[in-house]
């Protein structure tokens, strides 16, 4: 019985992604239209497909690392940038920015998206240093509010210095999906399966952890190896995310609340339906963005607040009156 | 299961020293002592949670040797009243609650197979919760969630079971149906060591052992007058014995 | 004897009413409105100036009294002769103590600084100024003279208009209706006719592909671009100069023809600043367009 809802929700969520997907080559800057001047057809394929995808790629990445967060943590207000990930790689951005003019041939292979994964790699990597590996939860949380703070001021004495920067930093931290290639969803696609595939194995021993860190460790699980393997998917999944769009706010700590009524409590269907969810919030958000006063864009990370935030808003109210009644 | 010159540290600290124990197999021993005595510890480094030094054996073969999943297999810990479900909104039914015993049997992929259904559907009958299984475990009152942690448990099929005070949050009758479902697993085969500070419970154990100060300070058969001559002891004698039927009250001197 | 007489009383008379005359206009007070709409009162000229915006540091050279700065803020760099002065700082950390030190006469800044009551409230006059069009500094210019008493203003702006007319004279030679693109910054932002480079564009003939509706920087979406297909795309050295590599760029002429004006950073300054030196920025766009589109033949 329970099996056959989890196969209709997952397809319900698989057909919606594909609707999503197939609404982002109708919309663009002139509005929702397919008639394109000739042969610029292909063109807009080269461009439309790829972004969408890319979109809902990036959305799933954050939302599987938002998922792995939140039950990691168990802290229904953790998101994937709370290791340090976040500052991480916006100094990794502003760093590239800032010795571009040195024209070193290692700085254009990496590039800016390699510059923002190395520096959320580097970040979370802080984060465990800081911490002495994953002894307690509550320790590990602390050392990345603690590095996040550190490299945030960073970032404050970088625009400090080289304030014409600002702006194309500021591009980074709202979140931007306007240059996704087909390269950039190669990467993220690959990345998407090897995570998704490994979380989705070890993900028992996050069910195991609801009943308590003591009682998890009596059934045998190595919990200390497969929490850090758990916090390297997290850094992983956020790196080559926001590599490609930027640190896009709110998808991975909005997407498990916003499937968790579907998920029915096991932490497998739950990662995989915030996986789901997170792609489809960023999809959406991002076709918001491009149509509603085409050809102008509205920065993403904008409406993914909103999105989120509003849906989240009218689940709140209605579990505030579940409970009164 | 045997210890000898067993100490448990808890961080730096020896919290419990130089204990040798002889725990009989098949019956139900309790350990009972007074607050910060060391009982929860005692437990915890059988199951392999504390660091401890000495040796701690089952049938002659030291738990060093095990490896880490049959370890699981072989003795199986139930958690002090557990207040640690937050507000952390983890919806697992009931079902899955109790399947999550059967993680030590399971292979890598931890999917269930058919062994495990049949021993969680076992395990909710044997503690009356079989009604219970669709239900949200968060959703369970305070008895409820008890009889689900304890099918937990049982879940494990292990030979072994400590159990630390699993009758503090439970009224009356809930703490009859658990004494009750406890005989059941004692004739299936099961050893069983339960920590308690209700003295009239602990008396009823087949086998009784006194910490005292992070030492042993008796251990014995819970119907020898020596048992409960040093239970008095253990309490400098601000306790007595009372027999009420065929049970033995603790009550202050 | 007496025509005599009255002739001197009469030589007198003009004399000390031409020297009055010219006491009253020295001596009158300046009263001009600034860009707050307030009322600023100056006894005679001031002598001590700190400017806390580049484009009004300019302008005040570019009327000839760059002498009469004291101080001025971290991003003004250009004529050379002020670079030796003390830096007071940028956007968001005017350093209000050096001010004070300095002892100016007036302090010129932009309407929404954050310092005005502060400088005010110590008794230091303040002068706003906005200078975010072509208008903007013709005004300031016309402004700066009534300050200063000087009065250059409108030979510095026929000489800014003579510079921008051979600009665009540079490329009407053969050149009509060419396409262009600039970007301000990579997300991508992009600069609409409206905006102080816009005006440069359009007073070149050149024809902005981001129409009028859409504000001065507007942030576009890619594709947009690619469907306007621009002849040359301008954009400053720090954003991504790697165009080629965007999807679906290499369709468009100006990136397949790589009809591709980088500017550096001392360039990007004169671009970006309305002030005295839009006849050069006017000057270095039609250079770089004209460069391109020939060699592309």
């Amino acid at each position: 019985m329970q099996k056959n809802y989890f196969l209709g929700k997952l397809s319900g969520l698989l057909i919606l992604s594909a609707v999503l997907v197939l609404l982002g080559t109708l919309l663009g800057s002139i509005g929702a239209s397919w008639n394109m001047p000739g042969s610029d057809q292909t063109v807009l394929f080269d461009i439309r497909l790829p972004r969408s995808l890319g979109a809902y790629l990036a959305g799933a990445l954050l939302g599987l690392a938002g998922g792995i967060a939140q039950s990691l943590f168990r802290n229904p207000l953790a998101d994937p940038y709370l290791l340090g990930s976040a500052s991480g790689a916006l100094l990794g951005v502003g760093s590239i920015l800032c010795f571009a003019y040195l024209g070193n041939s290692w700085l254009d292979i990496i590039g800016l998206n390699g510059g923002a994964f190395l520096g959320a790699l580097i970040g979370v990597l802080a984060s465990l240093l800081l911490a002495g590996g994953y002894r307690s939860s509550l320790r590990l949380l602390l050392s990345g509010v603690v590095i996040s703070v550190i490299l945030g001021a960073a970032n404050s004495l970088f625009t400090f210095i080289r304030p014409d920067l600002f702006q194309s930093i500021q591009s980074f931290m709202l979140g931007n999906t306007t240059l996704l290639s087909w390269s950039g969803v190669a990467v993220m696609a690959i990345a998407l399966v090897i995570c998704l595939l490994i979380t989705l194995i070890i993900s028992p021993v996050l069910d195991a952890l609801s009943l308590g860190e003591n009682t998890a460790r009596t059934l045998g699980l190595p919990l200390d190896q497969l929490r850090l393997v758990l916090i390297g998917i997290l850094a992983l999944a956020t790196g080559c995310a926001v590599a490609q769009t930027g640190l896009v706010a709110f998808v991975g700590l909005a997407a498990p609340h916003l499937v968790r009524k579907l998920s029915g409590g096991r932490q497998r269907v739950q990662i995989l339906f915030s996986c789901l969810g997170g792609g489809i919030l960023l999809l959406s958000s991002d076709l918001i963005a491009r149509t509603l006063f085409a050809p102008i864009e509205i920065p993403v990370g904008v409406v993914t607040a909103v999105l989120g935030g509003l849906y989240l808003l009218a689940l709140l109210r209605r579990t505030s009156f579940g409970a009164h009644s | 299961m045997k210890t000898r010159q067993l100490t448990v540290y808890r961080g730096p600290c020896a919290i419990l020293s130089d204990l040798n124990l002889d725990i009989p197999q098949n019956k139900w021993t309790s350990v009972i002592g007074p607050n910060g005595a060391g009982k929860s510890s005692l437990l915890q480094a059988m199951a392999g949670l504390l660091k401890w030094s000495g040796s701690i054996t089952v049938d002659e073969i030291n738990l060093t040797s095990f490896a880490r999943k049959d370890l699981a297999k072989k003795i199986a810990w139930l958690d002090q009243g557990s207040s640690n479900q937050e507000e952390f909104d983890d919806s697992l039914s009931v079902y899955d609650t109790v399947m999550l015993g059967r993680i030590p049997h399971q292979g890598w992929l931890h999917l269930p197979s058919k062994p495990d259904h049949i021993m969680v559907e076992q395990a909710l009958q044997q503690t009356d919760a079989w009604h219970l299984r669709q239900r949200p475990f968060l959703q369970l009152s305070g008895g409820e969630r008890q009889r689900v942690l304890l099918a937990r448990l049982i879940a494990v099929d292990s030979e072994i079971l400590l159990l630390d005070e699993p009758l503090a949050n439970l009224d009356p009758p809930h703490q009859a149906d658990f004494l009750k479902w406890q005989g059941n697993l004692l004739t299936q085969g099961k050893t069983l060591v339960t920590v308690l500070h209700e003295i009239h419970f602990a008396l009823r154990a087949d086998f009784v052992v006194m910490l005292k100060d992070g030492k042993l300070h008796f251990q014995g058969p819970s119907q020898d007058p020596r048992t409960h001559q040093a239970l008095v002891a253990l309490f400098d004698g601000r306790v007595r014995l009372e027999k009420l039927g065929n049970d033995w009250i603790a009550l202050p001197n | 004897m007496r025509s005599t007489s009255r002739a001197r009383y009469l030589i007198v008379g003009v004399a000390l009413f031409l020297l009055g005359f010219s006491l009253a206009i020295f001596a009158a007070p300046a009263s001009i409105a600034d860009d707050r709409g307030v009322v600023v009162v100056f006894d005679k000229p001031p002598q001590r100036i700190v400017s806390l915006l580049p484009s009004l540091t300019e302008s005040v050279c570019a009327l000839g009294k760059c002498s009469a700065l004291v101080g001025v803020d971290r991003f003004s760099n250009w004529p050379q002769s002020i670079q030796g002065l003390p830096k007071l700082g940028g956007m968001g950390d005017i350093n209000i103590e050096r001010i004070v030190q300095l002892k100016p006469d007036v302090v010129l800044l932009e309407k929404a600084s954050p310092v005005i009551a502060r400088l005010n409230g110590l008794g230091i006059k303040t002068f706003s100024l906005d200078v975010k069009s072509m208008a903007d500094e013709e005004r300031a210019l016309q402004k700066l003279d009534l300050i200063l008493g000087t009065s250059e203003s409108l030979r510095v702006w026929n000489q800014i208009q003579k510079e921008i007319m051979r600009a665009g004279k540079q490329l009407s030679s053969g050149n009509k209706n060419i396409r262009v693109y600039f970007e301000v910054n990579p997300a991508p932002f992009a600069a609409g006719s409206t905006s102080f480079i816009g005006e440069i564009l359009t007073q070149l003939n050149l024809v902005n592909i981001i129409p009028k509706s859409l504000g001065p920087f507007p942030k576009i979406n890619p594709e947009f671009v690619v469907q306007a297909k621009p002849d040359v795309i301008l954009l400053t050295e720090s954003t991504v100069a790697d165009i080629q590599k965007r999807p679906g760029w290499n369709s468009i002429p100006a990136v397949s023809k790589n009809q591709i004006c980088v500017f550096n950073g001392d360039q990007n300054d004169v671009l970006v600043r309305p002030g005295p030196r839009m006849g050069e920025a006017a000057l270095i766009i039609s250079q770089c367009v004209q460069e391109k589109m020939s060699s592309s033949r």
